[in-house]
């Protein structure tokens, strides 16, 4: 008789242990999935701000094309395309960063050669860089000044 | 509880990954991308990316591959070998190990490991809303106590407890779920940014043991792509005569346009890289527009992957095995994307390797594995299962109509209302099939059964409801309910997942294969039951309006329905189609008469035709298919 209390007390100790942690796991499943998807609805509206950045990076490298024929060929129509090519982007939330003659910084530009200048400003722009509201879409290359 | 990171601190690239839920989630950096670039500019604390961009201003004091120094002596052969390789300066620390020196001041290659991992700490923080404590970290198979501990050290200085430090290629072999396979020889092909690593592991009663490794410290991603510059700038000399070495900015856009060629020509046979103005000189602008391959680009790279291939002999005779005694390959590292190098290791080893979408994260990936299972997450989790095969019931026509779909996590429950084909139908079979092809008849039968007792009604007015519920251990219960009546009958089908692998890849495999076929059967059906339909109402009309319409416009429609009747079984799709549309024709003009005759009784009320036809009555079944009557 009391080997079997014994068994039983055994058994209700294992049973409430494992209850226990099911409960756990079962809590912790839930919270994961919660947390999924407060984080699934950020994502959402970042990709819905962000969803172009594939596109409109493909843009760019039309648009760089394009405006270094207009730079090496003077004509009209070609200048309004760009121009209009640039309004465009604009509209859609992507603008220039600025970066001619400014301190450099690794946040939006690429350094891709040092020169001589004056140190850490931005000599010369090889490649614009373009941000997508609020967010570098593609870094300037520059080229920054060094003392020597 | 917190979770536990792991992390796959690299040489070039660092990446991180998080169990959650029971599943492998990879962390992305602050900046949006899933690896990050091990580069640190110690004085500035500039970590990642940002540091990366402006490596070129401030060779001196950025600090990249600081792995290659980790845990070693000043004097070591590797680290004298990186100081060839390197523009910041490395010396002899306390204790004769090797130390960075930015602007006078020592760094330990363990500090500037751990502003790395704090980053990483910080954007997973940043990422998945909670605090990191614990981190698994991941450090190459041939790396010794001193190297395993200064990796931990790093962990320490970060804030972080290591849990624990694991070999990359057995996170890699994780990654693959290979633990959980018995006394198998795995070999596992590592080539990353920056090097090149081949291990030879050993599985028993779920541990790993590294039997032997090999590999090249200065081969990756990076001399592929100068292969491709300079078969570029060859190629640009021999047509333009113009040399872009030198040329700088040039040279950049043909870095970039090279990388960007390299990973497409992993998905495609040809690209060309055409990079306008890139020079110019008296003649005027120059543009260069070259085509490239995926078998020129192979014939470029041939001699860097047939670099990899020594090292696997080594390894291989070392381990004192022979090539047919490895069971499993592992591929890792971004450079494995390359098809030829993935055609390359499997004629050597004589199996398909193993190789995921991301070849870059297996590594952080199976160090957050090991992490849940450190945790208790991963060992005892009830790992959920997937239905590996559609399930649903056939309908008109034999039409299989999913109900759950493939790939969904059970245990789940679904329901779909569906009505009766006749008139006074007053009972509907229910048969459960399951597969991926459009008619049930090519689709594998569970079970059936009747739901009987349906009061008389027209077609399409009853309403049955039928509900499929699968539990966790894969039973699955499918009943019938009359709304009108309550009456319902239902079955349990056991095992609805219990196909083996090859019968589930079968079958979608067939499904595939008969897509389009299956499409154009399912297609015809569809048509058939559209075609039934409208003989139907067009019956129902013709009663209906009994003698409000004259013969001359009952005739048409009459010889219109018995035409299309005759056909019904044996027309092709667009007989189907075209006469249904003439049945149609005729109707409508049937319901003008009608409308005129109303309007002609209540003047002034609605003189709008009906917009469309098929618009449902609210009250009728959501669904327009019907349960087959046999």
């Amino acid at each position: 008789m009391e080997k079997k209390i014994e068994k039983l007390e055994k058994e209700i100790v294992e049973l409430k242990n494992k209850i226990l942690e099911a409960e756990n796991k079962w809590k912790r499943a839930l919270a994961d999935y919660q947390n999924l998807e407060k984080r699934t609805q950020e994502q959402k509206a970042e990709f819905a701000e962000f969803a172009n950045c594939g596109i409109m990076l493909d843009f760019l490298g039309v648009l760089d094309c394009l405006e270094s024929a207009a730079s090496h060929i003077k004509n009209e129509g070609l200048d309004l395309s760009v121009k209009k090519f640039k309004e465009v982007l604009e509209s859609n939330g992507v603008s220039e960063i600025k970066a001619e003659g400014e301190v450099f910084n690794a946040d939006s530009m690429e350094a891709v050669d040092a020169q001589k200048g004056e140190e850490g400003k931005v000599l010369k722009v090889n490649k614009k860089g373009y941000i997508l509201n609020n967010r570098v879409l593609r870094p300037a290359q520059v080229v920054v000044g060094r003392k020597e | 509880m917190s979770k536990i990171l792991g992390i796959d601190l690299g040489t070039t690239n660092s990446c991180m990954a998080v169990m959650e839920g029971g599943k492998f989630k990879v962390i992305p950096n602050a900046e949006g991308m899933n690896t990050t670039p091990s580069i640190v500019v110690p004085d500035k604390n500039i970590v990642g990316v940002s540091a990366k961009r402006q490596q070129v201003v401030n060779p001196k004091n950025t600090i990249f591959s600081v792995k290659r120094l980790m845990g070693r002596r000043f004097s070591d052969p590797s680290v004298q070998m990186a100081i060839k390789h390197v523009p910041y300066v490395i010396k002899e620390g306390k204790n004769g190990m090797a130390v960075v020196d930015v602007e006078g001041v020592e760094y330990t290659p363990q500090e500037i490991s751990a502003k790395i991992l704090q980053k990483l700490k910080t954007d997973a923080e940043s990422f998945l809303g909670a605090s990191i404590r614990d981190v698994v970290i991941t450090v190459p198979a041939y790396f010794d106590d001193s190297q395993r501990s200064a990796t931990k050290e790093a962990g320490q200085i970060a804030g972080l407890n290591v849990l624990r430090i694991i070999n990359e290629p057995t996170a890699a072999s994780l990654a693959y779920g290979l633990d959980k396979n018995k006394n198998e020889q795995i070999a596992v092909y590592d080539l990353g940014g920056g090097t090149f690593d081949i291990s030879i592991l050993e599985i028993g009663d779920g541990v790993f043991e590294v039997k032997s490794t090999n590999g090249d410290t200065f081969l990756g991603g990076d001399d592929f792509d100068l292969k491709i510059i300079d078969f570029l700038t060859s190629e640009f000399k021999k047509e333009q005569g113009v040399d872009l070495i030198g040329d700088k900015q040039a040279m950049q856009r043909l870095k970039d346009a090279s990388e960007k060629a390299k990973i497409e020509l992993s998905s495609t046979q040809d690209t060309e890289i055409s990079i306008p103005f890139i020079t110019a000189d008296q003649s005027g602008p120059k543009h260069l527009t070259i085509k490239l391959s995926r078998s020129k680009l192979e014939q470029i790279e041939e001699d860097l992957i047939q670099k990899t291939i020594e090292p696997c002999k080594k390894a291989v005779s070392d381990a004192k095995i022979k090539f047919s005694d490895i069971d499993e390959v592992v591929l890792v590292g971004g450079m494995t994307r390359m098809p030829k190098v993935v055609e390359v290791v499997k004629s050597l080893f004589g199996k398909e390797p193993h190789k995921g979408v991301n070849p870059d994260e297996v590594v952080a990936v199976g160090a957050a594995i090991q992490g849940g299972v450190l945790s208790g997450e991963v060992k005892d989790i009830l790992l959920l299962d997937v239905t590996p095969l559609t399930l649903g019931i056939e309908t008109l026509g034999g039409v299989a109509t999913p109900i759950i779909k493939r790939n969904t996590t059970i245990p789940t429950s679904s329901s779909q209302v569906f009505s009766t084909a006749a008139d006074n139908q007053t009972s509907v079979e229910v048969h459960v099939v399951q597969g991926e092809r459009e008619m049930a008849s090519d689709n594998k039968s569970l079970g059936r059964f009747i739901l009987d007792g349906i009061p008389p009604a027209p077609r399409g007015v009853p309403q049955v409801e039928v509900s499929f519920d699968m539990d966790a251990n894969g039973i699955l219960n499918v009943s019938a309910k009359d709304k009108a009546t309550n009456k319902s009958q239902s079955i349990a089908i056991q095992g609805g997942t219990g196909l083996s692998k090859e019968e589930v890849e079968r079958m979608v495999n067939e499904a595939e294969k008969y897509s389009q076929e299956d499409k154009k059967k399912k297609e015809l059906v569809e048509a058939r039951n559209q075609a039934e339909n409208m003989c139907y109402t067009a019956e129902k009309t013709i009663k209906d309006a009994g003698d409000k319409i004259t013969e001359d416009l009952k005739k048409p429609v009459e010889d219109k329905v018995k035409n299309l009747r005759d056909i019904l079984a044996t027309a092709s799709l667009d007989e189907l189609k075209t006469k249904a549309q003439e049945l149609s024709t005729e109707l409508q003009k049937i319901g003008q008469e009608l409308y005129k005759q109303q309007g002609a009784n209540k003047a002034g009320t609605s003189k709008e035709e009906p917009k469309d036809k098929d618009k449902k009555n609210p009250e009728e079944p959501v669904e327009g298919e019907v349960v087959e009557d046999k």
